[in-house]
C-alpha cells in the first residue's frame, strides 16, 4: 500500500519525462490521484497489504492522523489534476512542457506523501526539504521575471528555514540520548525521559524551520509571492496540501510535548504566532490589490487559526482537523477559480476585474461561494470549526481571547468580501457577445469540492466524522 | 590532532569575513569539506565500513570536490570577481565575527560543564559556523554568496551532528545528502536565470513582488 503511493506515481512521473507523449501525461496525471483516492478509501475500510521489506516499512506508516491528511491530499490532488487538463489546453503547452509539469507535480506529491507517512523525525525532515526542491521549479513554470523572483525567494528562504529545523532535530537527539532513536513511536513512548531543556531549545529550531514552510507569521515572507506567481493548479496544491503536510510534521513534534507534559511552553508559542498571523493578514487584507495574493494571505490567516486551535489542546483538536479539511478544499476551489479569472481578464489586479458575473456567471458564482466557504459562513464547515474554536476558548478558561480572535476574523472577512464583490459586480467593459464559457474541466473540480463541503457542513457523513475522530485520537491530552 | 583541525576550521571562518573575493570563498569551502573529511577519518568510532564509505563520499567527494568545482565553474563562467559593498562594512563584520566566536566559546564551555555527551570544541565551532553563515547571508548582497553561505551553514550542521555523536540511520543520511546536492543544483539554475533575466545579480534587483 505504502509502496503503491510512493512508487507508482514515481514510475508514472518518470514515464512522462521519458516518453514525452500527451496520452502518457494524461494517464499519469489522472491515474495517480485515482490511485490515491482508492488507497485512502481502502484504508478507511480497513484493508492493508505490504510489499516493502520490513526494514523500509518501519520508516513509513498509515496512522490515523496520517490517513486523515492523506485523504485530504488525495482529494485536492484529484481536483488540481483535473483542472490541469484545462490549464494545458488554455495555455497551449508544448508536449515537453506538459511532461515536465506532470513529472514535477507527481514528484512534489510523492514528497508530500513522504512527509505524511514518515515515522522517523529526520526522515520527515528529508521529505519536507524535498517538497521545497520539487515545487520550486513549478513556481517558476511560467518563466516570467516575477515568477523567477518568487521561486528564488521560496527555495532559498525555505531551505535556510529547513536547515535550522535540522539543527533542532540534532539538538533533540542530544536530549533524547537515553532513547537513542528518533522514531516518533519511541519518542512518544518515552517522552518523559527527554531532557526538558533540550526539548524546548530543539522545539524553537524545529518550529522556525517547519513554521517557515507553513508560512506562519513572522516567517511567511515567501508565501504570498510563491502562491501568487505559481500556475493556479500549483498554487492550489501549495496552499491545500503543502502547508498541511508541513503542519502535520509540527503536530507530530508537538505531540512529544503533550506526552512529556510540558505542552504549556509549545502551546504558548503556537498561540502567539497564530494571533500574529491573523494580525498580519488583517493588516494586508484591507489594502490588497492582487487577488491571488489575497488568497495567499488568507492561507496565512487559516494557518494562524490552525495554530491557535493547536494551542487549545484537546478541546481544539476536532476543530483543528475540521478546519484543515475545510481550508484545503475551499482554498483549492478558490485558487482554481482564480485561474479562470486570470484566463478571462489576463490580469491579477483586483481593479482590472469587474463584472465577473456578467462575463462568466459560472466562474463568478464559484468565486462568491468558495469565498463564503473560506470566510466560514454557515452552512460551510469552516463555520463549525471556528465556532468550536471559540467554544474551546471558553472551555480552556481563556474566553477573553475570543474577542481579538473574532475581531481579526471580522476585519479579514470585510477585506476579502470587499475585494470579491468588487470583482463579481460592477460593469464589465466587454460587449455582450464576448461572454466566456470555458471547458467544463475549469468548473467541475471546484463544484465537486464545494458540494463535498456543503455535505460535510449540513449533515456530516458518519465516515467523515469517524475519520476525523480517529485522527483526533492521535493526540493524548 | 582533531583539536588542531577544528581550530583550523574555526579560523577559516574568520578568513571568510575578511575576504571579498568570491573565488577565495569557494576554495575555502572546499578546504572546509576536506577538514571535515579528515575529522571523519581520524574520529572513527566504530568499524562500520558502509558508514565510513558514505561519510567519506559525502565530505571528500561532495563537499570538497564536486560542489566547489561546480560552483567555481559557474563563477568563472559569469565572471564574478568580488562581493559588492556589504550592508555592514568589512571592519565591523570582523568585530561581529569576534563576538560570534566569543559566543561559540561560551557554548563550548557550557556544553563541557553540563556533560550531555557533547564534544565541546566541535559543538562550539559548529555553533560559530551556523551563526556566522546566517550573519553573512543577511549582510552580503550577491546571490552567489548566498549560495556559498548556505553551503557553509550545511557544513556547520554536519559538524554539529558530528559533535553529538548520535548516528542517523543510513536512509536519512542518504536523503540529507541528496537534498543538499539537488538544493545546490537548483540554486545555481535559479542564479543563472536571475543573472540573465534581471539587471545584475544581487538581491537588490529582486523588487518585482511587493504589497
Amino acid at each position: 500500500m505504502i509502496s503503491a503511493v510512493l512508487f507508482i506515481p514515481l514510475f508514472l512521473g518518470l514515464c512522462s519525462l521519458l516518453f514525452k507523449n500527451r496520452i502518457v501525461n494524461r494517464i499519469a496525471l489522472l491515474a495517480s490521484p485515482a490511485l490515491y483516492i482508492t488507497i485512502a478509501i481502502a484504508r478507511w475500510l480497513g484493508y492493508t497489504w505490504h510489499v516493502l521489506p520490513d526494514w523500509l516499512l518501519a520508516y513509513f506508516s498509515f496512522d490515523s492522523i496520517g490517513l486523515f491528511f492523506f485523504s485530504v491530499m488525495a482529494v485536492v490532488f484529484a481536483a488540481t489534476s483535473v483542472y490541469s487538463l484545462f490549464y494545458f489546453k488554455e495555455h497551449d503547452l508544448s508536449i515537453k512542457q506538459e511532461s515536465i509539469y506532470v513529472a514535477e507535480i507527481l514528484f512534489f506529491v510523492i514528497a508530500m506523501t513522504g512527509v505524511i507517512l514518515a515515522t522517523h523525525l529526520a526522515l520527515l525532515w528529508v521529505f519536507v526539504e524535498a517538497t521545497t526542491l520539487t515545487s520550486a521549479l513549478l513556481i517558476y513554470f511560467e518563466k516570467k521575471k516575477s515568477s523567477l523572483e518568487a521561486a528564488w525567494k521560496y527555495v532559498y528562504i525555505c531551505s535556510i528555514g529547513i536547515a535550522l529545523a535540522f539543527v533542532g532535530i540534532i539538538l533533540l537527539s542530544v536530549g533524547s540520548k537515553s532513547i537513542g532513536s528518533l522514531f516518533f513511536n519511541d519518542l512518544y513512548a518515552r517522552a518523559s525521559e527527554i531532557n526538558p531543556f533540550w526539548l524546548k531549545i530543539s522545539f524553537a529550531f524545529i518550529f522556525v524551520g517547519f513554521g517557515t514552510k507553513i508560512g506562519i507569521a513572522p516567517i511567511h515572507a515567501w508565501l504570498p509571492d510563491a502562491h501568487s506567481e505559481a500556475p493556479s493548479p500549483v498554487s492550489a496544491l501549495l496552499s491545500g496540501t503543502l502547508l498541511n503536510s508541513a503542519f502535520l510534521g509540527l503536530l507530530r513534534v508537538q505531540e512529544i510535548f503533550n506526552r512529556a507534559h510540558s505542552e504549556q511552553f509549545s502551546n504558548f508559542i503556537f498561540l502567539l504566532t497564530g494571533f500574529l498571523s491573523l494580525m498580519v493578514c488583517a493588516v494586508f487584507m484591507l489594502r490588497i490589490k492582487n487577488y491571488k495574493r489575497m488568497l495567499a494571505y488568507s492561507s496565512i490567516e487559516n494557518m494562524g487559526i490552525l495554530f491557535i486551535a493547536v494551542s487549545l489542546g484537546k478541546p481544539g483538536v476536532f476543530a483543528l482537523l475540521l478546519h484543515t479539511l475545510s481550508h484545503s478544499f475551499s482554498k483549492t476551489a478558490l485558487f482554481l477559480t482564480s485561474g479562470n479569472i486570470l484566463h478571462i481578464y489576463k490580469s491579477k489586479k483586483i481593479e482590472n476585474v469587474q463584472g465577473l458575473l456578467q462575463k462568466d456567471s459560472r466562474t463568478g458564482w464559484l468565486w462568491i461561494i468558495s469565498s463564503l466557504s473560506i470566510l466560514g459562513l454557515p452552512p460551510f464547515p469552516a463555520f463549525i470549526s471556528k465556532f468550536l474554536i471559540i467554544k474551546a476558548f471558553w472551555l480552556n478558561g481563556s474566553s477573553w481571547l475570543a474577542i481579538p480572535f473574532f475581531l481579526f476574523l471580522v476585519v479579514i472577512s470585510f477585506g476579502m468580501a470587499n475585494a470579491v464583490f468588487k470583482m463579481v459586480y460592477g460593469k464589465s467593459q466587454f460587449e455582450e457577445e464576448n461572454k466566456f464559457k470555458l471547458s467544463s474541466f475549469a468548473y467541475l473540480p471546484q463544484l465537486v469540492l464545494l458540494l463535498v463541503l456543503l455535505m460535510i457542513g449540513i449533515n456530516m457523513p458518519q465516515q467523515v466524522f469517524e475519520l476525523i475522530n480517529n485522527a483526533a485520537g492521535f493526540f493524548i491530552n | 590532532m582533531t583539536d588542531f583541525l577544528i581550530i583550523f576550521l574555526g579560523t577559516s571562518i574568520l578568513y571568510v569575513f575578511a575576504v571579498s573575493r568570491i573565488e577565495a570563498f569557494v576554495k575555502l569551502l572546499a578546504l572546509q569539506g576536506f577538514i571535515l573529511f579528515l575529522l571523519v577519518i581520524i574520529d572513527i568510532r566504530e568499524i562500520n565500513w558502509i558508514n565510513i564509505a558514505f561519510l567519506s563520499l559525502e565530505t571528500l567527494v561532495m563537499k570538497a570536490v564536486v560542489i566547489p568545482y561546480f560552483l567555481l565553474t559557474v563563477i568563472r563562467k559569469n565572471e564574478i570577481g568580488r562581493e559588492v559593498e556589504p550592508y555592514i562594512t568589512q571592519f565591523y563584520s570582523v568585530l561581529i565575527a569576534c563576538a560570534i566566536f566569543f559566543f561559540g566559546f561560551i557554548a563550548a564551555f557550557w556544553s563541557a560543564k553540563i556533560g550531555a555527551g557533547i564534544k565541546p570544541l566541535y559543538f562550539g565551532v559548529s555553533i560559530v559556523l551556523i551563526i556566522a553563515s546566517l550573519f553573512l547571508i543577511i549582510n552580503r548582497k550577491r546571490i552567489i554568496t548566498h549560495i556559498l553561505c548556505y553551503m557553509m551553514l550545511e557544513n556547520g550542521i554536519f559538524l554539529l551532528s558530528f559533535s553529538v555523536a548520535n548516528e542517523m540511520p543510513m536512509l536519512v543520511n542518504i536523503g540529507v545528502l541528496l537534498d543538499l546536492f539537488v538544493g545546490i543544483y537548483l540554486f545555481v539554475i535559479f542564479f543563472n536565470k536571475i543573472q540573465s533575466m534581471f539587471d545584475g545579480s544581487h538581491i537588490d534587483v529582486l523588487t518585482e513582488l511587493k504589497d
